[in-house]
């Protein structure tokens, strides 16, 4: 079977999933399907996309040095290639960078608001030049096609020193930068990474691997289109990218001897097994694979060689980019989301690099396969005939049904509820319940002030008044179903005593009178609250308050209470100001409410509250 | 002036008189807990908040207001800048929402609108509003038991200075914000220690924005130098080709 038909076919399907997901992020917003957090603002497109697509696509100004400044002919058919690598590969990174930043549309804001000494805003103007460049290099390839534009082609190709020239300058200027991006973080990056050489590594390791990627591109596309690959020239390629490799291992070695942490690499902690991985990848098995003769030749240690600095090389930068910096909140895991979003880009940049390869004349002639297309169609990929066994089905319809069908089902499986859901955190349930006096114990340290509930019950007109309170949980209550707040009995919010409405329902017999008999007991599935409390939400109640629910008293008492007091203590002078915390509050340790407490409300018909114990705990003043 | 505020950890009671009045004067939404927030109760809607630690301590967070700022040098468009009375503060219509100043912060301040399309930073800006019309700001002015009081830093300073004096077995000898990062606006003394506000590989007293500045100083001549090494190898590269050239010439 053919190939490249089956892996674009993937491709394509990849890249349907991840527009799914692109599009709910651009509607919704980041949290839709990122995990992303406070804690952790930059997640996988970061440190899979960006970082890495942007250090492997060096290899782009570093063969442009080689073919055109050094001038070493024997690589000129790779220039092509090269640059068409580069560009897509700065062309990923550009729209993972799209995709994650919070206001897309003002990606072009650095280019009127500048600040110099911002790694990122230089970081930004280079790829933006680059880019530029990158397109001026490759478009005379696409010309040659025709000969309308003949006049800017031959321009462009007449200068195209110029073009070269400004590519590297670029290049070293941006592939340094990201290095510098880093340096502010001395207080979260592991010491391993964390350098002030940071700029220089990053810089040497893109020259060193950019043409190892360009080696594995080779490899890839020669094996699908099944091509004889040059592996002479290859691995002359390798040898040269290799001493780049020493370089790079040399420096950061010495760099890390010469800062005192050797020890460090040999701890046995996860990071430093994450380093010895890192320099494995990235230096020793390059090293030895393609700096040994007998094994350069052949093309499986070009194989493994490449493939390994590549991850390594991607390793190291994702390293850099998120997994080495500590977190003080929420890990971060990408959702698949993230995942489909980082792959879709990736699929996408390969189905336009293998584009330009069947279209174009990127190497000696166009790639297109002789056995499978008539000479008179030049189209792009018309006949899936061989694997469809349907000669109407083109093959371009084909990828067209993949696409959609697959950006269908990943709108599909994008769950709807993550931005819009309002979790509750689970705090330990205390118990501090109904009666006539409450000991609000907010903050459960044993020393609590006494709330009067009697009082308040009366004065809100006796037993319809419970409502008044208890059904404040919600913004702009309006006959909300009761399970909207209590949604679990055991929590703290939760006004719904279990064991009262058990007792009356006969004890463990009684659970049918609720909870329906062939479903699993919980909230959800019981009886809904007013089908027995008829009168429960008095009709048409809205009530507007400043939170949505009462994780603690201390919320409860500051957006219920307090306002009514605050109201109170204006009319009635005589009395404490009981709006103000320090009428109550008036030493760090209240010991004095303690003994108020014990001394008010001791008395047997006093049940239903959990009195501080006296002494229970040693405190000072 | 340059405006600063003091917290001092053993007057504070936790009432959150602070952070109500910061959401009432700043507007800020109602919050719900989310899977993208850290526990210590900042988030895009709360711009302060108390941390609560053993032992009856609570602990007010907020924007440090560095006196060197990393969040301001990582801005690539300069949405953030130091005004000259203090305070840090943010212009959403530049910023285009990379995040940098989250990554870069010492003290993971900076939080984000992350369920909205069109996302911004939030922090606390000092109510630099109040502060230009001479008025205090908003949660200082809410605290019931001046725990937390603003001023002009140098006398703040000695008026920290002045209580671990007057009761040094009360208060840890250090004041929270004199040097670190190169100082902050936002200075706490407490009885306990406060070193879990930053990371844990600590910053140390350089101001952060100076672990780039040898980087990005060299910038221009680098870009400069580069073009003069290419240009070079190019030259001689060039020349050893004509010479060759002409060698072959000669032989035939
Ligand atoms: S604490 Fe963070 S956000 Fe505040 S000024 Fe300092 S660096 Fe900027
Ligand atoms: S997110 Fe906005 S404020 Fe923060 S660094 Fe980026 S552009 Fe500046
Ligand atoms: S200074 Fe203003 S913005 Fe900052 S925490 Fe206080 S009230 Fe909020």
């Amino acid at each position: 079977m053919d190939r490249a038909r089956i892996f674009k076919s993937i491709l394509w399907a990849i890249t349907g999933l991840g527009s799914a997901a692109l599009a709910t992020r651009f509607l919704i917003g980041l949290g839709a399907i990122a995990n992303m957090n406070d804690a952790v603002p930059w997640g996988l497109w970061k440190g899979f996309n960006i970082f890495p697509g942007i250090a492997l696509a060096g290899g782009g100004f570093v063969m442009t040095a080689i073919i055109y400044i050094m001038a070493r002919e024997e690589y000129h058919k790779y220039a092509k290639i090269s640059v068409l690598l580069a560009f897509l590969g700065y062309l990923t990174a550009a729209t993972a960078l799209v995709t994650e930043l919070g206001l897309p549309w003002l990606v072009w804001h650095p280019i009127i608001f500048w600040q110099h000494h911002s790694p990122l805003f230089e970081v930004s103007w280079c790829v933006m030049l680059y880019l530029t460049v990158l397109f001026l290099e490759f478009i005379p390839v696409p010309l040659e096609e025709t000969s309308r534009f003949a006049k800017i082609r031959i321009f462009l190709t007449k200068y195209k020193i110029v073009l070269v020239f400004l590519g590297i300058m670029i290049s070293t200027l941006h592939q340094s930068s990201l290095g510098s991006m880093w340096l502010i973080t001395p207080e979260k990056l592991h010491p391993l990474w964390y350098t002030s050489l940071l700029p220089i590594l990053f810089f040497l390791s893109a020259v060193a691997i950019g043409p190892i990627m360009l080696i594995l591109a080779i490899l890839v596309i020669t094996r699908i289109y099944r091509r004889r690959t040059d592996s002479q020239t290859l691995s002359k390629l390798g040898l040269l990218s290799v001493f780049g490799v020493l370089v790079y291992g040399l420096v950061r070695l010495i760099d890390i001897g010469v800062k005192g942490k050797f020890a460090m690499i040999f701890d046995g902690s996860w990071q430093s097994t994450f380093f010895l991985v890192e320099i494995s990848l990235m230096v020793v098995i390059p090293l030895v694979l393609m700096g040994v003769r007998r094994l350069r030749n052949s093309s499986g240690s070009l194989w493994v060689a490449s493939l390994s600095a590549v991850i390594g090389l991607g390793f190291d930068r994702a390293n850099i980019a998120g997994i080495m910096l500590s977190v003080d909140g929420p890990m971060y895991t990408p959702t698949l989301f993230e995942v489909l979003v980082s792959l879709a880009i990736i699929s996408a940049a390969i189905l336009a690099f293998l584009f330009g390869i069947e279209r174009f004349k990127i190497w000696d002639t166009k790639w297109e396969d002789p056995r499978e297309k008539p000479e008179s169609h030049p189209d792009f990929d018309r006949s899936a005939e061989v694997w469809l066994g349907t000669p109407r089905l083109a093959g371009r319809s084909v990828y067209s049904l993949i696409f959609v069908v697959s950006l269908a089902v990943g709108f599909a499986i994008i769950p709807g509820k993550r931005i819009y859901s309002d979790g509750v955190q689970e705090v330990v349930s205390q118990k501090a319940y109904g009666g006539d006096t409450l000991c609000i114990d907010g903050n459960r340290d044993n020393y609590g002030v006494t709330f009067d509930h009697k009082a308040h019950v009366v004065r809100n007109s006796n037993d319809s008044s419970c409502v008044l309170c208890h059904h404040m949980n919600q913004p702009n209550d309006k006959q909300s179903g009761c399970y909207s707040c209590h949604r679990d009995m055991y929590q703290t919010t939760d006004a719904f005593r279990h064991d009262w409405h058990a007792d009356p329902a006969n004890a463990n017999i009684g659970c049918m009178e609720c909870h329906a008999i062939d479903q699993e007991r919980l909230a959800t599935t019981a009886k809904a609250c007013d089908q027995c409390h008829k009168d429960l939400i008095p009709p048409g109640a809205t009530i507007t308050i400043e939170k949505y629910m009462a994780p603690s008293y201390t919320d409860a008492m500051h957006f219920l209470c307090i306002d009514c007091h605050r109201q109170k203590a204006e009319e009635l002078t005589d009395k404490p100001d009981l709006a103000l915390c320090t009428t109550c509050h008036r030493w760090k340790h209240p010991n004095h409410l303690q003994d108020e407490v014990a001394e008010k409300y001791n008395h047997p018909y006093f049940n239903h509250v959990v009195l501080p114990q006296k002494g229970s705990k040693e405190k000072g003043h | 002036m340059k405006a600063a505020i003091l917290t001092d950890v053993t007057k504070c009671i936790g009432c959150l008189e602070c952070v109500a009045a910061c959401k009432k004067t700043n507007k800020l939404d109602r919050d719900f807990p989310r899977s993208w927030h850290k526990n210590d109760g900042l988030s895009a809607r709360n711009w302060t908040s108390i941390v609560e630690k053993p032992e009856q301590h609570y602990i007010r967070k907020q924007c440090r207001h560095c006196l060197e700022p990393a969040c301001v040098s990582v801005c690539p468009v300069a949405a953030l800048y130091k005004t000259k009375e203090g305070p840090v503060v943010y212009d959403p219509d530049k910023c285009m929402g990379c995040r940098y100043c989250m990554v870069a912060c010492p003290y993971g301040i900076p939080r984000y609108d992350w369920d909205k399309p069109a996302a911004y930073v939030q922090k606390c800006h000092m109510c630099i509003d109040l502060i230009k019309q001479g008025k205090q700001p908003a949660c200082i002015e809410a605290c019931p038991t001046q725990a937390t009081i603003f001023g002009d830093r140098d006398q703040l300073m000695a008026e920290a200075h002045r209580r671990i004096k007057d009761e040094p077995e009360k208060y840890i000898n250090k004041v929270y914000g004199e040097f670190e990062v190169g100082g902050t606006s936002v200075l706490y003394v407490s009885d306990i220690d406060l070193e879990f506000l930053s990371y844990p590989l600590k910053p140390g007293t350089e101001p952060l924005p100076d672990t780039m500045k040898p980087a990005m100083e060299a910038v221009p001549p680098v870009f400069v130098g580069m073009g003069a090494l290419m240009g070079g190898v190019y030259w001689i590269c060039r020349r050893r080709e004509k010479l060759q050239g002409e060698k072959e010439g000669n032989k035939e």
